[in-house]
């Protein structure tokens, strides 16, 4: 297959493969849960096929004209491939997991359409390099998530979705109106054509300020955020794909495609977008200690986590974006692993609250060393993968602007006290709750391979380190 | 050579994987891993110690270079790790042997030498920082495996060292931007303006790995949670040689300080308040590993004291301070788990009188405690006498700190001494340690005593070489020439001698030896609060974490009100009028629509 036939394949194998799936589920549980599984998969490996090309420096594009500027273009350059690929990749872990975890629950036609026909717009989104094309995707994954989040119907649950739903759409539809006002200005929705006309002239900060209330509403920064907590009513694997590794990612994806890669910006928002994410970072991670939910906690975590990633798209320079990029992959990778423990967890308790657990190391060691593996690359320590995204971004961000580094450090402080305070709650002490077996085998397996995995991509960290430096060459034209 | 360093890394990494994964519950196997890694570990040390050899492999993009140099001072300082590393082993072989978790411990140890061997070498402070700060994994989990409760203070230690440790990163981070390098031999900054803020922050990191105040209160917690071998090993030898350290290379090569500067007197005044603050609070411990953890905290500060004066003499001071400190504090917490594992305690209430059943381990327990209290002529009496030295020359109120600080020391080791080996025993069927946990005290005292008596090997082959031109050609070896010091000292072991005297007269038992100290008007009530954790800083962190943290998760809230029940609730206001307006009345819509259509063609014809 040459790169397009990739490219598309990418996309549109889990986006049209997803309707399939209830039908198939009519006739066999098995054949559709592996179907599901080889469509996420063919977007995972359909994008790591297309890696070698854009290392060359190549970008493929994939564009059928439109009229008015509706062009529909995919391009694959080494950033989309790598958001790609980690999204994808975490997707396939979900997936499998979702095998155990879902297999008890009603509606299993529905949650599978829905978490593939997601993976395939976040996809869709990531690839497109054609704005109107990137809203549709953004909204078909708001969609989806909508129906996952209020997946068991309980009337407070489906309050939260439609919650979780709104706000997402408010800010998705003042990024559509910045959308059009650069249409407007520009007389294209082309990514490539809009970058042209502006040169090196920082666009109208109202046409930031738009894009980014809905970057920051679908990335849960504050004050945006509160959706985030709320939608842990989800069942685990999904609230691990949507808060911990895909949908909160696009909105950080989306800031490093338009606003570091694309269109200029005036210097006033590299101070601010860097204030609002430290507040994130502090208020959420606040929060975090106080809260007694465990899917909660881990929620209020990705908050603040995702505030160091827009800390450092937004400082500016190499290093920070850099290490904002390695954050996205490990904290992706980290987060999953601990909601999916989460997942195990509650399954194993039937709680969610941490005072009514403690102990379980001794009938869960996997998922706690797991978990423990996972919550130390969140905390940023070595030889674990976020050791090496959070320095680098600190680093950035001490390079640009001491004082908020210094409040995101204080950031940094209490992710370790959160962090160690639910282990131990959950873990260790006496034995409260108690659980009778770990988890069905393929759910164990799917956390014991992400905690693995945090491990190892601070001990190799060479080799995502070098895709990103090459990432960034062609993201910034050096 | 380049393999030689590689293997110093990667080969206790290694070994202590296998054992972690496969050997953890073998009988004799992880044993005899340990044991010879750790001395293959040793001899490689050894072998390399006069050599100097740096080499940079690329690692990772972004100025992140696998650079490791060899040179006196990072040779020294792993090769000192690398014999504690060697005996400490030895010892545990026999005191872990019916502890369940004994694998684990083994190695997590080894693990902890590979990371220390990567720290020191480093040549690169990014590199430094990864191998550093992994030792935070190790650090927890060779607390956690301790007794019950130890995970509460396995936690407490990884977050006050993690904590610093951050600080340190953010330290780093700084510093490379000033420096515009991260080869540690390539910096050399001041510590004006954001320099300043730099090196406060490495200092913090530096100076909690090696457990000085305010970041120490979680080593005493350790010393009766933890299993007493980790004591010997880590905070007493491995996290003093690492802190001080990277507190040397801090402040003599990477950062420019002058005598006069506020950094030199606050590493002073820091290292002045950790002798006495520690120190005092040892005086009234009533456990034998709790007490010896406070002077492990205690000693800390005479090297922090040593390097802050900033000059040859202060600085050779608290660098042989560092070493000789190693080698007595870890042999006294050997002696305390071979008082432990024969009589069954180290509670001093309940010890006495073992002093006739473990004779070897009451001699290598006088030697060392000598040692401690800077009694002449072994080895912590020329590197206090050093330090004193420096001290003098930069201030009076810090000698007079340290010489306090040695007076109680040396009464609290009466203390301790009197009460667990003299007086009546508790039980008459103690018997002396093994002999495999006796040969590393009796190696470590030894030690002790040459590195007193000639003391010119150590400081002319190991210390002096590293200060470089620094040292502007002195030579301290030999006795001190300061004999008005010396006097002092003397004087001052008198009087703790005296002191102790009169307190066992006072009391008639060695354990209350200190109590007219202990119940000194103003003291009492400090040591009350002290005793009851009111003053650990780390509990005033954490009481103001939580409160900081309720003040945020209101803000949260405050947030969250917004979407939950103001915007509903205006919504619903709003479609309550709208909905009023709608009656069902025809002749209301009529009105509506006449209204509508006037106000546009009023519009129309504008």
């Amino acid at each position: 297959m040459n790169n397009s036939g990739l490219l598309l394949a990418a996309v549109f194998v889990p986006v049209m493969g997803a309707f399939t799936l209830p039908a198939i589920g009519r006739i066999s549980e098995h054949l559709r849960n592996a179907l599901a599984l080889i469509f996420v998969l063919a977007s995972l490996v359909a994008s790591a096929m297309l890696v070698p090309t854009v290392l060359s420096g190549q970008t493929i594009t994939v564009a059928l004209a439109g009229p008015l500027g509706f062009n529909f273009v995919l391009t694959a350059d080494p950033l989309s491939v790598f958001m790609a690929i980690v999204s994808s990749f975490i997707s396939v872990i979900i997936t499998m997991y979702s095998f155990g975890y879902i297999s008890h629950y009603p509606n299993r036609n529905e949650y599978y359409t829905m978490v593939v026909l997601f993976i395939g717009a976040m996809m869709g989104l990531v690839f497109s390099s054609n704005l109107i094309l990137l809203y549709i995707f953004w909204e078909i994954t708001a969609i989806a998530s909508w129906r996952l989040i209020g997946f068991f119907r309980e009337k407070q649950h489906v309050i939260k979705a439609d919650k979780a739903f709104m706000v997402t759409i408010f800010g998705a539809l003042a990024m559509l109106f910045g959308f059009i006002l650069l249409y407007a200005e520009t007389g294209s929705f082309d990514l490539a054509v809009i970058k042209g006309y502006f040169g090196v002239n920082p666009i109208s900060n109202w046409i930031v300020l738009l894009i980014l209330l809905g970057i920051l509403s679908k990335s849960a920064t504050l004050p945006f955020h509160t959706w985030l907590p709320d939608a842990g009513v989800a069942p685990s694997p999904v609230t691990a794909l949507l808060h911990a590794a895909v949908l909160v990612k696009i909105g950080v994806y989306v800031f490093a495609r338009l606003f570091v890669m694309t269109l200029p910006i005036a210097a006033i928002w590299h101070t601010v977008v860097p204030i609002i994410a430290s507040a994130s970072a502090l208020i959420s991670a606040g929060a975090a200690l106080i809260e007694t939910d465990m899917k909660r906690i881990i929620a209020y975590s990705t908050i603040s986590q995702i505030a160091f990633i827009f800390l450092g798209l937004a400082v500016g320079g190499n290093i920070g974006i850099a290490g904002a990029l390695l954050y996205i992959l490990m904290h992706g990778i980290a987060k999953g692993g601990l909601f999916l423990c989460a997942g195990i967890i509650e399954h194993g308790t039937r709680t969610k609250d941490i005072t009514k657990m403690g102990g379980l190391l001794a009938s869960m060691p996997i998922t706690a060393i797991s978990f423990l593996f996972c919550a130390l690359s969140v905390m940023g320590v070595p030889p674990f993968g976020g050791f090496f995204s959070k320095y680098m971004v600190m680093s950035g961000a001490f390079n640009q602007n001491v004082w908020i580094a210094m409040v995101f450090l204080v950031g940094a402080f209490l992710t370790i006290i959160y962090l160690f305070r639910l282990f131990n709650m959950i873990f260790m002490g006496e034995e409260k709750a108690h659980s009778e077996a770990e988890g069905s085998r393929v759910m164990v397996a799917s956390v014991a391979i992400l905690g693995i995995l945090s491990l190892a991509g601070g001990i190799w960290i060479s080799y995502p380190a070098a895709y990103v430096q090459i990432t960034l060459k062609q993201m910034l034209g050096i | 050579m380049e393999n030689i360093l590689l293997s110093l890394i990667f080969v206790p990494l290694l070994a202590g994987s296998v054992v972690l994964i496969f050997l953890r519950n073998s009988k004799w196997p992880k044993d005899i891993t340990a044991l010879l890694v750790t001395f293959a570990n040793l001899v490689a040390t050894a072998m390399i110690f006069k050599s100097n050899f740096s080499f940079t492999v690329p690692w990772a993009s972004f100025g992140f270079e696998f650079s490791l140099r060899l040179y006196q001072f990072s040779a020294f300082i792993i090769l000192a790790s690398a014999g504690f590393g060697f005996l400490i082993t030895l010892y545990s072989v026999a005191f872990m042997r019916e502890k369940s978790n004994s694998g684990i411990f083994f190695g997590l140890l080894l693990i902890s030498l590979s990371l220390v061997n990567g720290a020191v070498l480093s040549n690169n402070l990014v590199l430094m920082l990864f191998f550093w700060e992994a030792l935070l994994v190790t650090l927890w989990g060779m607390i956690a495996i301790g007794n019950k409760a130890a995970y509460k203070t396995a936690t407490k230690a990884f977050i006050i060292v993690g904590i610093s440790d951050l600080c340190l990163m953010a330290g780093i981070a700084i510093c490379g931007h000033i420096a515009g390098t991260f080869t540690m031999s390539n910096i050399c900054i001041g510590v004006g303006g954001i320099g300043g803020l730099a090196f406060i922050l490495m200092v913090i990191g530096a100076i909690a790995k090696a457990g000085s105040m305010p970041f120490h209160t979680w080593i005493p917690d350790a010393a009766l949670d933890a299993h007493l071998p980790f004591m010997a090993i880590l905070p007493a030898a491995l996290e003093k040689l690492l802190g001080i350290y990277l507190l040397a290379r801090i402040s003599l090569d990477m950062f420019k300080l002058s005598h006069n500067s506020w950094a030199s007197y606050t590493l002073m005044t820091v290292g002045a308040i950790t002798i006495l603050g520690a120190v005092l609070m040892a005086l009234i411990q009533k456990d034998y590993k709790r007490l010896l953890s406070y002077h492990a905290i205690s000693q800390v500060g005479y090297m922090i004291l040593g390097i802050g004066t900033l000059v040859p003499i202060g600085i050779v001071g608290g660098l042989f301070h560092m070493i000789n400190h190693a080698m007595y504090k870890s042999c006294l917490f050997l002696t305390g788990g071979s008082v432990e594992k024969q009589a069954g305690t180290t509670d001093l209430e309940k010890l006495g009188g073992l002093g006739r059943m473990m004779p070897i381990t009451f001699i290598c327990f006088i030697i060392t405690a000598a040692s401690i209290s800077g009694v002449p002529p072994f080895n912590g009496f020329f590197s206090k006498e050093l330090i004193y030295d420096g001290a003098l020359e930069r201030g009076m109120i810090f000698y007079i700190a340290a010489v306090l600080g040695s007076f109680l020391t040396a009464a609290s080791f009466l203390k301790l001494g009197h009460a667990a080996f003299m007086g009546r025993a508790n039980r008459e069927d103690v018997k002396e340690a093994p002999i495999s946990m006796l040969a590393p005290m009796i190696t470590i005292a030894s030690l002790c005593v040459i590195f007193g008596l000639w003391n010119s090997i150590p400081l002319k082959y190991l210390i002096q070489p590293i200060l470089g031109s620094r040292l502007e050609d002195y030579n301290f070896a030999g006795w001190p020439t300061n004999t008005t010091i010396v006097w002092v000292t003397i004087a001052v072991l008198i009087a703790a001698v005296l002191n102790h005297m009169y307190g066992v007269k006072r009391t008639g038992s060695g354990l209350k030896a200190v109590d007219h100290i202990h119940h000194a008007p103003i003291l009492s009530t400090v040591y009350d609060k002290a005793e009851r954790g009111v003053l650990d800083p780390y509990n005033i962190g954490m009481g103001a974490t939580t409160i900081f943290a309720y003040c945020l998760s209101t803000c949260d809230k405050a947030t969250n009100w917004i979407y939950d029940s103001f915007i509903p609730t205006i919504t619903d206001y709003a479609s309550a009028i709208i909905r009023g307006l709608h009656d069902g009345s025809v002749k209301t819509y009529i009105i509506w629509s006449l209204v509508a259509t006037a106000v546009v063609i009023s519009l129309l014809l504008k």
